[in-house]
């Protein structure tokens, strides 16, 4: 089975079943505090976008995003498992080294602000829900311009609220694949396909990087400003 | 035939890749990394464009683009001078970083680095470029991290805002594509412009949105962060320059001449104002170097006969100016093993040419008499007072901010040493931030040497095609 014929196993997701899965998707992206979740949600608005994308470019060029959206992921889960195993081999005291992770460690966290982020979401959707029909996008089927509108808002906020790098990465991500959705609709170019997908690749790349280097801080002492130098 | 982008960015790109095996002989990288950019910024000065020319036996045509599908490659007349001008503080930044201890990376991402503006100089469309802006934020992020983990703020916030402004190009192409397809309607050309403008907004980074710089600046090692500084600034107002020439509707559609002045004014007060106030070194550099982007923004504002002139002339100072102060801070800082401003007391004592460096940059970035600065920044204030005599005062006003903080970093570097025995600074470093100071001195007191290389290139800006 090809990858073609993969993606029309799902033919009864696209439309309006990936649009809403998509935007769920994004706004647990925002939402929750768990990388393992946050990361799980990226791979599946990954996945719909796709589905989504490829009512308007061919599904071979759509099916792109979902091997980038993969590879990102993938890359940002290295660095999370990184980041936790250097906590083990410093003796994290929340950590076990005998048994690997912990029960506390395995365990998905829960933040006490996800339930304002909750609410700041819920306040976007009621301004979504308002001015949606205002929106005026170009060439664009509704079900796409509403999406685009979605995980824009979405997106941003998530920008706002977070700083750290794996939330405020993926924050980023969604704003952009909502992008893409605007972009393609408007004009269907291999080269473009291919250099704003090249780009999200290193864009995740640079994202992993940060997010490494912002987990190894809180588990190693930190530097002093601009006085290290490079190691490796 | 080589075409002169081939030559220029694999030359770039192949001696970066090399530089990266190399990078723990620190010297030597940093002197192949400094002669290669040396080499080609005076290649680029003296070779014609317009003719082949032949080098180790092969036939090269600097001025012969380079095409893939629809983007293309062209070293113009004006390019010709942004790329001299990068390569030449390229070169003479690694011979610094190398003596400041700047981390060994800098050397081959630095080389990329210079790629990547270089793009952003020569690609077209246009409308393509700032994904180069995007590619060298993504080089820069490991640059300023600099391998070690700790605060990202200032990586993160100087990768976000060129990566949000993409989107906003590519629609706005869309948009210029569909004008010509209805001459009588001027819709696409103003949302185009309005696009565009907002995009250059986040390309530039004006105050509020100038969060990145005091970051990176407390982050990066300093000379590094101004290496970054003095590229995505020049190259990103560069490419406002060339869409403005080459789209003349843009400047209609939206008055962006009265809007630079204000966002650089703006800039300005703000960088001047909290320069002022910092209790690290990094951060008052950070804020120094906000200020003077703002003055830069203010002379790209008023364009026309006079502003462009000085526009060039800021840019030639302040690199100037922006390496001495890093090059002085850089070396209290590493010496002093400290960056707050009680921990680097007695520093004189020990580096006192870092400190003079240190001293004289921060004078030079408020625009002090004696200094590179003053005769570009005086030119300056005379133009806006032209305009708005309000407007020259709140630069005044910003220029103050700067001194106070050049004055108080200066003065928390004497008394005694507090911490642990400092080393002496090495001959070699005084020996470069003698030169940086008297070059600064030079040009204070003969800004007239610099009338040459301006004049030379205010022609192909000012008429600078597609």
């Amino acid at each position: 089975m090809s990858l073609v014929d993969l993606i029309r196993q799902f033919s009864i997701l696209i439309g309006l079943p990936a649009a809403v899965m998509a935007c769920a998707a994004a706004a647990v992206i925002v939402i929750a505090r768990d990388w393992r979740l946050v990361l799980f949600a990226y791979a599946a608005l990954s996945t719909m976008l796709a589905l989504l994308l490829s009512q308007v470019i061919p599904t071979e060029w759509a099916l792109l995003h979902v091997i980038v959206g993969g590879l990102v992921a993938v890359m940002l889960y290295l660095s999370a498992r990184q980041t936790r195993w250097a906590a083990l081999r410093r003796g994290d005291s929340a950590l076990s080294l005998s048994s690997g992770l912990s029960r506390a460690a395995r365990w998905p966290q829960v933040a006490s602000l996800s339930s304002f982020r909750l609410l700041a979401v819920a306040l976007v959707t009621v301004a979504y829900l308002a001015l949606r029909d205002d929106v005026r996008l170009p060439v664009i089927q509704p079900l796409l311009r509403d999406t685009v509108f979605w995980l824009g808002l979405v997106g941003v906020l998530g920008l706002a609220l977070h700083e750290e790098p794996l939330h405020a990465g993926l924050s980023l991500l969604t704003v952009l694949g909502g992008f893409q959705l605007l972009l393609f609709s408007l004009t269907q170019q291999r080269m473009l396909v291919g250099i704003t997908e090249g780009g999200q690749l290193l864009l995740g790349l640079a994202i992993s990087y940060l997010v490494l280097s912002r987990g190894l801080a809180e588990t190693w002492p930190a530097s002093g400003p601009g006085v290290s130098r490079w190691q490796a | 035939m080589i075409a002169g982008p081939t030559l220029l960015l694999s030359l770039l790109v192949v001696a970066a890749a090399a530089l990266y095996f190399l990078r723990r002989i620190e010297a030597l990288a940093a002197l192949l990394a400094a002669s290669l950019a040396a080499l080609l910024a005076v290649g680029l000065w003296r070779l014609p464009l317009a003719v082949p020319v032949r080098i180790a036996g092969r036939s090269v045509w600097l001025g012969q683009p380079l095409a893939w599908a629809d983007l293309s490659l062209q070293i113009t007349p004006a390019g010709q001078a942004l790329l001299v001008f990068l390569l030449g503080a390229g070169a003479v930044t690694f011979i610094l970083a190398w003596r400041t201890f700047q981390g060994r990376t800098f050397y081959p991402l630095g080389l990329v680095l210079l790629a990547l503006w270089a793009m952003v100089a020569l690609l077209q469309p246009l409308t393509a470029a700032p994904f180069a802006v995007v590619l060298a934020a993504i080089v820069a992020v490991f640059l300023i991290q600099a391998g070690q983990p700790g605060d990202t703020r200032g990586a993160w916030r100087q990768l976000l805002f060129p990566t949000l402004a993409v989107p906003l190009f590519l629609v706005a192409a869309w948009y210029i594509d569909q004008g010509p397809l209805n001459p009588d309607d001027q819709t696409p050309y103003r949302i185009a412009g309005w696009l565009l403008i907002a995009g250059f907004i986040l390309l530039i980074q004006p105050a509020p949105l100038h969060v990145a710089m005091p970051a990176v600046a407390g982050k990066a090692p300093l000379v590094v962060a101004v290496f970054l500084w003095i590229g995505q600034q020049s190259t990103v107002l560069f490419l406002l320059q060339r869409f403005l020439v080459t789209y003349p509707w843009l400047g209609s559609a939206v008055d962006s001449a009265r809007w630079l002045l204000w966002a650089g004014i703006f800039t300005a007060l703000v960088g001047g104002g909290l320069a002022a106030t910092q209790e690290r070194l990094g951060r008052f550099v950070g804020y120094a170097a906000l200020y003077d982007y703002g003055v830069l923004i203010v002379a790209m504002g008023l364009r026309g006969t006079a502003g462009l002139p000085t526009a060039i002339w800021l840019l030639v100072t302040r690199t100037l100016a922006l390496l001495t102060l890093a090059t002085g801070a850089a070396m209290v800082r590493h010496h002093l093993e400290g960056d707050r401003l009680d921990e680097i007391a007695g520093a004189v004592s020990r580096l006192p040419w870092a400190v003079t460096a240190l001293i004289m940059g921060g004078f030079a970035l408020a625009g002090m008499p004696l200094t590179a600065q003053f005769a570009s920044r005086w030119a300056l204030l005379q133009l806006v007072a032209e305009i708005d005599t309000r407007w020259a005062l709140l630069l005044v006003l910003g220029a103050a901010g700067v001194l106070v903080g050049a004055v108080r970093a200066g003065r928390s570097c004497f008394g005694k040493l507090s911490g642990s025995p400092v080393a002496r600074e090495p001959a070699s470093l005084a020996f470069l931030a003698m030169l940086l100071v008297t070059a600064s001195v030079l040009l204070g007191l003969f800004p007239q040497l610099l009338t040459g290389p301006v004049a030379a290139v205010i022609l192909p800006l000012s008429t600078l095609g597609p």
